[in-house]
């Protein structure tokens, strides 16, 4: 009763967020980098309004809609696999982990096939200014997606040797952060990208 | 002091001091030099000075690691060093060979040091802080490797820890990165290009690993907070130092002849290198806050906040000063560098060393935990002389280095550079006298080793 | 948990569901080639919403109290300004 009770708290009113506090502050110095990356993006934009406008035409945005929908969808599975493992469903958070992972693949084949058309027509960063932001920014974002997949792998690995219930569940909740850290900056990443003009 | 073999840090540990003290001289004197072009003429030209103070300083912290490595890893993995022996041969073999390329750099002309070590063979000769003849550099990568395969086997052997694999890494990275220094391509840019492999990758990426896992293994012993808080913000500091660290090399690629975006790269990530320095000061003041037991060893504990405070001022904010491109396009390798260099290297590298040697050397001369008031009263004396000194030093720099900047690089008529160094002439003789305090400081210091010896240790009260 | 659920889904499952909706909304956007100032502000604004739903309901921000509530708040706040600014001087230089 009283442990039901300590977990009721937890889910009404806390004070830090879900998982390590270590986890968060790492998010927070990652987020830094990506917002610096954005406005830099945005205020040379300013500069070469034209050249931006031409080459991001030449980007697929159908690819970066099924991205986007590979991430939030593959988001979406990791808060289901926080809910199953409060509700001790150690199998169940394996399974929705695992279809995460599984996702993040989708992301990363589709990227990957975006970069091999680019580098095909002899893209590379010094092509122009709005290249080099395109590749850099999403080359950064994908190798946090791949950082992001070791993590959540590492977590389901940790919950198939029983590591985790619905009494101690911060590991799934700090890898679940990150992730969704992962999530949050291609939401920003995309429009900001692939569409703003 | 738990392992016989640990002992033999103390060796790695006096012989930095003694090169410590090397440094501050030849540091003294070029810096006179700076305002008194002829001083010493001819008998020590300036970049003969400036050489031995910068090697002299380079590999101090490299001896300084190397006693740190010997001490911390047998007690990390609870087993005796694997090869005590090689330990003190190594030592014997660096020692003399820098006290020979220091010699050789005193008594002859660089060519003619550089035609007796033959380099003519493999030319590696030349380049700024990597000045040491070939076979001298061939010695070092000698020396690192029987060092890192008798620290790696010792942890092989023994318990394997977080702070352990990382000072390891940390080790290994700089062994690694050190081989850049043997390729020497004709192209300049290419040049820069790596040679900025060996120094950039070194102090602001595999040195600060080490620097985090001997904070850490210091932090451990004096407070008694649980390892596993400690090795937590270890893993997040680590991770964050090499994502800014590695990328933020560009920022030494502005202007040499690389690709533009450099540029971006290099100021973006570089920018972002004082947070992991932050980081690192939040993690100390929040362990000794947490502390659960009062160490009899004060001054280990304030060189280890010092260190925490002084590598974020010094390295990250310091640094962040003129990362930026467009600041840099004025500021670079004008005096704002050399305040930047002053700060950083003393608060990041020197400070940690003495962290360490504060910690051990007690426990490597035969007390129990700590050395008697009057000896740590004295150290702290030298811990404050030296830290002011060193602050008062880059502050005088950033001065000269802004009017610098001002007058010989912006507006409508710039002043030629030997007019502008007539200018800021006042700034250089602050640095100077602050310098002598720094001496005096770093005299007391060593001072503190030799009084009080007969004297107990102070009493703690113990905590709860 | 059972209460809060509406027509049986869940909380987190309608978010997702609007996720999908605005992520459409954006692509079409987009494909209609719809440009300036407006609608580029339109579509960063849907990301910033977007992106606060991420931290409240998925990251579980909005159950917590206290400074640590704000963080993703905050960090979609400053950059959307600065983006905002940009686009904006952008659309006045080129008018």
């Amino acid at each position: 009763m009283a442990e039901s009770a300590v977990v009721e708290q937890n889910d009404k009113e806390r004070r830090y967020p879900p998982g390590d506090l270590a986890i968060w502050i790492f998010i927070l110095a990652e987020l830094s980098v990506f917002a610096v990356f954005f406005a830099a993006y945005a205020f040379t934009r300013l500069n070469h309004v034209e050249l931006f406008n031409e080459y991001q035409q030449h980007l697929d945005r159908r690819s970066a809609l099924i991205n986007t929908l590979a991430l939030i969808t593959s988001s979406y599975f990791v808060v289901r696999a926080v809910a199953a493992i409060k509700a001790d469903n150690a199998k169940g958070c394996i399974r929705w982990l695992l279809a995460a992972i599984g996702m993040g693949f989708v992301f990363l084949v589709v990227k990957s096939m975006e970069y091999a058309h680019h580098f095909s027509l002899g893209v590379n960063l010094s092509t122009n200014t709005f290249y080099m932001f395109y590749l850099s920014l999403t080359f950064f974002h994908f190798m946090h997606v791949m950082m992001g997949m070791i993590i959540l792998a590492a977590v389901a690995f940790k919950a198939k040797q029983g590591a985790y219930s619905a009494t101690e569940h911060t590991g799934v909740e700090t890898g679940a952060s990150y992730w969704h850290m992962v999530d949050l900056v291609w939401l920003i990443l995309f429009p900001l990208v692939y569409v703003m003009r | 002091m738990k392992y016989k073999s640990q002992k033999v840090a103390r060796l790695y540990f006096i012989a930095a001091l003694v090169l410590f003290v090397a440094q501050i001289l030849f540091g003294l004197i070029m810096g006179l030099q700076y305002v008194m072009g002829d001083f010493l003429f001819p008998y020590m030209p300036f970049n003969v000075a400036r050489m031995v103070h910068t090697n002299a300083l380079i590999v101090w912290l490299l001896m300084a690691f190397m006693g740190a490595a010997y001490y911390l890893v047998p007690e990390e993995a609870e087993t005796e060093l694997a090869m005590p022996w090689l330990a003190t041969l190594m030592f014997w073999i660096f020692f003399l060979a820098a006290g020979a390329t220091v010699a050789g750099y005193l008594l002859l002309s660089y060519s003619d040091l550089a035609k007796l070590t033959m380099n003519d063979m493999l030319p590696t000769m030349g380049r700024e802080f990597l000045e040491q003849p070939t076979i001298t550099k061939l010695g070092i990568v000698v020396v690192a490797l029987a060092f890192l395969l008798n620290i790696g086997l010792t942890i092989l052997k023994g318990r394997k820890t977080v702070i352990n694999l990382v000072l390891l890494m940390g080790l290994t990275g700089l062994a690694v990165f050190f081989l850049f220094s043997f390729y020497n391509p004709t192209n300049v840019v290419l040049d820069k290009y790596y040679w900025w492999w060996v120094v950039h990758l070194w102090v602001e990426g595999v040195w600060e690993l080490i620097l985090g896992a001997i904070l850490a293994f210091v932090l451990i012993k004096t407070t008694g907070v649980d390892r596993e808080v400690i090795e937590k913000w270890l893993y997040i500091i680590i991770a964050m130092t090499l994502i800014t660290g590695i990328i933020g090399t560009g920022h030494h690629y502005y202007w040499i002849g690389t690709p533009e975006y450099w540029q971006w790269w290099g100021s973006i990530f570089s920018a972002m290198e004082p947070i992991p320095f932050f980081m690192m000061t939040v993690f100390a003041f929040n362990m000794v806050n947490k502390r659960r037991r009062n160490h009899p060893n004060k001054a280990a504990m304030l060189w280890a906040l010092g260190t925490a405070v002084m590598a974020f001022l010094g390295a990250g904010v310091w640094g962040f000063l003129h990362t930026l491109a467009p600041v840099n396009y004025y500021t670079h390798g004008s005096q704002i560098t050399a305040a930047h260099g002053h700060m950083a290297f003393y608060g990041a590298y020197v400070m940690i060393s003495l962290t360490i040697i504060s910690y051990a050397m007690p426990m490597l001369m035969g007390r129990t935990a700590a050395n008697s008031n009057r000896s740590q009263v004295r150290e702290m004396w030298g811990f404050w002389l030296m830290t002011i000194s060193i602050v008062f030093i880059t502050l005088f720099l950033t001065g000269a280095g802004v009017l610098q900047a001002f007058l010989q690089r912006m507006g409508e008529n710039p002043t030629p550079f030997m007019v502008v160094q007539d200018k800021i002439a006042l700034f250089y003789w602050l640095r100077e006298i602050t310098g002598v305090v720094f001496l005096i400081g770093l005299i007391v210091y060593l001072s503190s080793f030799f009084v009080g010896r007969n004297e107990p240790e102070p009493e703690v009260a113990v905590a709860e | 948990m059972e209460k809060q659920q509406k027509f049986g889904l869940r909380p987190c499952t309608w978010v997702y569901l609007v996720l999908v909706g605005l992520t459409f909304v954006t692509f079409f956007i987009g494909q209609m080639g719809l440009s300036g100032l407006k609608v580029a502000l339109a579509v960063l604004f849907i990301a910033l919403l977007k992106g606060q739903l991420v931290g409240d309901f998925f990251m579980g921000l909005r159950r917590v109290k206290g400074l640590w509530r704000w963080p993703v708040f905050i960090w979609l706040f400053i950059p959307g300004t600065l983006i905002t600014t940009a686009f904006y001087l952008a659309a006045r230089a080129s008018t």
